[in-house]
């Protein structure tokens, strides 16, 4: 091959190599080159956390310039914001340091501010808003946790007794049964006789049942039964649900993430359940009637076992579970 | 302790080279033919290779994060990871691989077989150095082709990646948003940066395979030898510098 | 014969120091050589007077091209020094101010230049003259050596011979002012012999160029010799004018030059012997 033609395809190579460098460049990095017309704008920050040179500068979301260097500046950090040329930040625009995810970067957040006012001039300072750091939020976390654990503790105590008050239900429950033993005895048999009687057909039959009086009298008490034990239905339902929200998280834990009222909500029913069970414990009305629904007894119990088992869950991982929702929640 | 005086040596002879040549390097432009032949040597035919070595390694590379990353549902960033270690590692790296077994090899046996051929001595005798001749042009060469070759790797091994996430099915992300990941995290710095590193690495073997061709003594068996050795020496810097480089240029 | 290479420019001023080119003197003082503890020169001493044709002589192996290679800077000999013009050849500087030809034992040529990219180097590389002045001279020098019809052709493509011409003709492109031939005619047919003894003779009448010869050929060595050198295992064994060297008594030094062929000699006998027993 002669020279000639070997300096041209070295020529050629040559070119290529160097158009391929610019369509490189003009890909990756849309072409500052020619407008490297961006200004500078000056954040400062009490902590600018990881935030580096080279992180994206946001605007609702949108890439609008890029961190150039992070400085300290008196007792605060300062990071100089490039901000590409076409893009006006209003004066009453603030900045933030944001997370870009738990593990992720950070970038700076500008806010949109107020359309009209004059624009940030280059080298002006913006003002900037302080956010929470992840490390903060997590310790929240933890105190939350442990705040969620005391209160379902003495939701199961409530349950399960705690020997200062007496016992929870249950014993209150077992203890009713077997101090009236007795009388509970004695009204069976009483109820066996009048059977018999009735099937002997005796005269108190006729009685019982021409006597309309007696008749109505009976009927309330049935009445009596009923209601007391929707009531205790409803309650069981409404420990339910908390417990479910419990499970399921994400509500009541968003919310406890910014208050405590849930918390709340969870120790007034429980005192709610505490008031019930200690009427139960003093007899009140209704007593007879609630230790014979069989029905009552089974959905309590069944309810325990999930309160039980939630519990469980919650002691086993504690604080864990309760980043694994937020973290959840996060993403 | 023998390997390690030989080893001094080496370095020794290296460092003289360079300085003998940067020395030289005034006379560059009289040596214009002598340079376009080389830059013809290093940079265009050894073309076709890089591209195709860096196609599929970048295929190689989408593939593997393809699986790796469906996993966790982070395919979408396949771009990225192709792009940034295409850029910032691979495509220099395997560049001056290849540089090293393709053009170190060529330099270090017609070296070698010019200096057992007595053709170096004569160069010598005639007053004309081969730190001038010789050398002075291949580094210069070098310096001026790596970042093309570079370049050319780069941008290869990007649309290897391409058509592996576009058209392997269990990875099946589309073009654009592969180039879309990719052009936001590669920036050209880190290009100008991967280019850097080439360009040491080249330079590096470029000089190392040229100082192991000059020093070559005994017969035609050494030619073979010395080959060997710089070729070897080549990829054990290419490594080796390419920790030192990687955290001086961070 | 033709007329010699450098005949185009007469008794010229060196291109780089602009000093008028005189001839220039070797002198080899005391050295020796060791390659690995092998020593191949012992103590030798002598000296080239400025424009004379020295030829050394001896056996083969006895360290005759290790010499050439200490004159002609390649080398440091391990003891005693060699200066060229009062220089040592070793340096840089010392080339620039004198111009050395070696033609090699074996060519040396490169090969990844045509013959006539060989010649055409040095004068290239040293910027004397432009490219028509470049081809004028290189023809010149290969038309002396009849070699105008290789000039296009590559090393490879040479006959040994061949190499050895282009080889004399590419150190004569130089325009040296010492010049240092090993074996200038060894694969050299009679005619091209005699063209070559006419080449250094010519150099040294008109252009006083300073020869150091090294060969085996006798009648080479006896008619073109100022003086001559016999070296032995590495020792200079005698020195003086080809006249003296014909006039010596001393065995080693008769039977090297005239060598008596013998095929009944013992060593033969003995090769015979083992063939047989191989056999
Ligand atoms: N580089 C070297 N390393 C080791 N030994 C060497 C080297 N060069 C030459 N020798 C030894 O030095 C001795 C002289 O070698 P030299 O080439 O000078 O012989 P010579 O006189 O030129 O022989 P010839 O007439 O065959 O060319 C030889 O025994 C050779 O083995
Ligand atoms: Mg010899």
């Amino acid at each position: 091959m002669n020279t000639a033609q070997q300096t041209a395809r070295v020529g050629l190579f040559f070119l290529l190599g160097v158009a391929l460098v610019w369509v490189t460049f003009e890909t990756l990095s849309n072409g500052k080159i020619f407008a490297p017309k961006s200004h500078t704008i000056v954040a400062r920050f009490d902590d600018l956390r990881q935030l580096k040179a080279g992180d994206d500068v946001l605007m609702a979301g949108v890439k609008v310039g890029s961190v150039l260097k992070t400085q300290l500046a008196g007792h605060r950090g300062e990071a100089v914001l490039q901000i590409d040329s076409n893009i006006d930040i209003a004066s009453d625009a603030t900045a933030t340091v944001a997370m870009s995810g738990l593990i992720g970067g950070n970038y700076v957040s500008i806010g949109m501010g107020t359309a009209g006012l004059p624009p940030l001039m280059d080298g002006a300072e913006i003002r900037t808003v302080e956010s929470p750091d992840l490390n903060t939020i997590m310790a929240q976390l933890g105190g939350l946790g442990k705040e969620l654990q005391s209160s379902l503790g003495s939701f199961s105590s409530a349950f399960n007794g705690d020997p200062k008050t007496g016992g929870g239900i249950m014993q209150k429950l077992d203890k009713l049964v077997t101090e009236n033993t007795a009388r509970i005895n004695a009204t069976m048999e009483n109820l066996q006789q009048i059977t018999d009687k009735i099937n002997r057909g005796d005269g108190t039959i006729g009685r019982l049942l021409n006597d309309p009086k007696l008749h109505d009298e009976l009927l309330a008490t049935v009445d009596e039964i009923k209601s007391a034990a929707s009531q205790a239905k409803e309650l069981v339902a409404n420990a339910q649900a908390v417990i479910a929200q419990v499970k399921s998280g994400q509500g009541a834990l968003g919310t406890l993430v910014y208050d405590k009222k849930a918390a709340d909500d969870i120790k007034a029913s429980i005192a709610d359940l505490r008031t019930v069970s200690d009427k139960i414990a003093r007899g009140e009305g209704t007593l007879g009637k609630l230790i014979s629904d069989d029905a009552l007894y089974n959905s309590a119990q069944i309810t325990l076992k999930k309160a039980d088992r939630a519990l469980d869950g919650l002691n086993d991982s504690g604080p864990i579970t309760a980043v694994g929702i937020v973290a959840n929640a996060l993403f | 302790m023998k390997r390690i005086v030989s080893i001094l040596e080496g370095v020794g002879s290296v460092v003289q080279l360079l300085v003998k040549s940067v020395s030289y390097a005034p006379t560059l432009p009289r040596q214009w033919a002598r340079f376009v032949e080389q830059c013809y040597l290093i940079g265009y035919t050894t073309m076709p290779i890089v591209s195709i070595l860096s196609f599929f390694i970048g295929t190689v590379l989408a593939l593997e994060a393809g699986y790796s990353m469906e996993g966790f549902g982070a395919k979408e960033y396949i771009g990225s990871l192709v792009g940034l270690s295409m850029a910032r590692e691979l495509g220099p790296m395997m560049t001056s691989v290849l540089l090293a077994g393709r053009v170190g090899s060529a330099i270090t046996a017609e070296l070698a077989s010019m200096t057992v051929y007595q053709e170096v001595d004569a160069l010598t005798v005639m007053n004309i150095p081969a730190a001038r001749m010789l050398v002075l042009p291949r580094l210069a060469a070098i310096l001026v082709m790596m970042p093309v070759l570079t370049v050319i790797a780069n941008i290869v091994g990007w649309f290897g990646g391409a058509v592996v996430a576009r058209y392997v099915s269990f990875v099946g992300i589309s073009s654009e948003s592969y180039f879309a990941a990719l052009r936001h995290y590669t920036k050209f710095k880190d290009v100008i940066y991967g280019m850097e590193k080439a360009e040491v690495f080249g330079f590096v073997v470029v000089l190392v395979c040229c100082n192991i061709g000059l020093s070559t003594r005994g017969g035609p068996r050494e030619i073979g030898a010395a080959v060997t050795r710089g070729v070897v020496v080549s990829l054990i810097l290419i490594l080796v510098l390419d920790y030192f480089v990687t955290k001086v240029l961070m | 014969m033709n007329e010699p290479a450098t005949s185009a420019c007469s008794k010229t001023r060196n291109p780089f120091t602009g000093v008028e080119a005189n001839a220039v003197g070797v002198r080899v003082d005391a050295i020796s050589k060791k390659y690995d503890g092998v020593t191949v020169l012992k103590n030798v001493t002598f000296d080239v007077q400025p424009g004379e044709i020295f030829v050394m002589m001896g056996p083969s192996g006895s360290g005759k091209s290790v010499l050439l290679r200490q004159i002609s800077g390649l080398e440091y000999p391990t003891s005693g020094t060699v200066t060229v013009d009062g220089m040592d050849p070793c340096l840089e500087e010392t080339r620039y101010r004198v111009r050395i030809g070696l033609v090699f034992q074996a060519g040396a040529l490169f090969n990844s230049l045509s013959v006539y990219d060989n010649l055409a180097l040095y004068p290239r590389e040293h910027r004397s003259g432009g490219e028509a002045s470049i081809r004028e001279k290189v023809m010149h020098a290969l038309r002396i050596l009849s070699l105008e019809d290789a000039a296009r052709k590559f090393p490879s493509e040479l006959s040994g011979g061949m190499k050895k011409r282009v080889s004399i003709a590419r150190s004569l492109v130089m325009e040296p002012q010492l010049m240092l031939y090993d074996e200038p005619t060894s694969e050299l047919d009679p005619v091209m012999s005699a063209t070559i003894s006419e080449i250094i003779a010519t150099l040294k009448n008109e252009y006083s160029v300073t020869s150091l010869v090294v060969t085996h050929d006798r009648a080479l060595a006896l008619t073109i010799a100022n003086r001559v050198g016999i070296l032995m295992a590495g020792r200079l064994v005698t020195l003086g004018t080809a006249d003296d060297l014909r006039s010596s008594t001393d065995p080693r030094i008769v039977d090297f030059l005239n060598p008596k062929i013998d095929i009944e000699h013992p060593r033969f006998k003995k090769l015979e012997a083992q063939e047989k027993d191989t056999s």
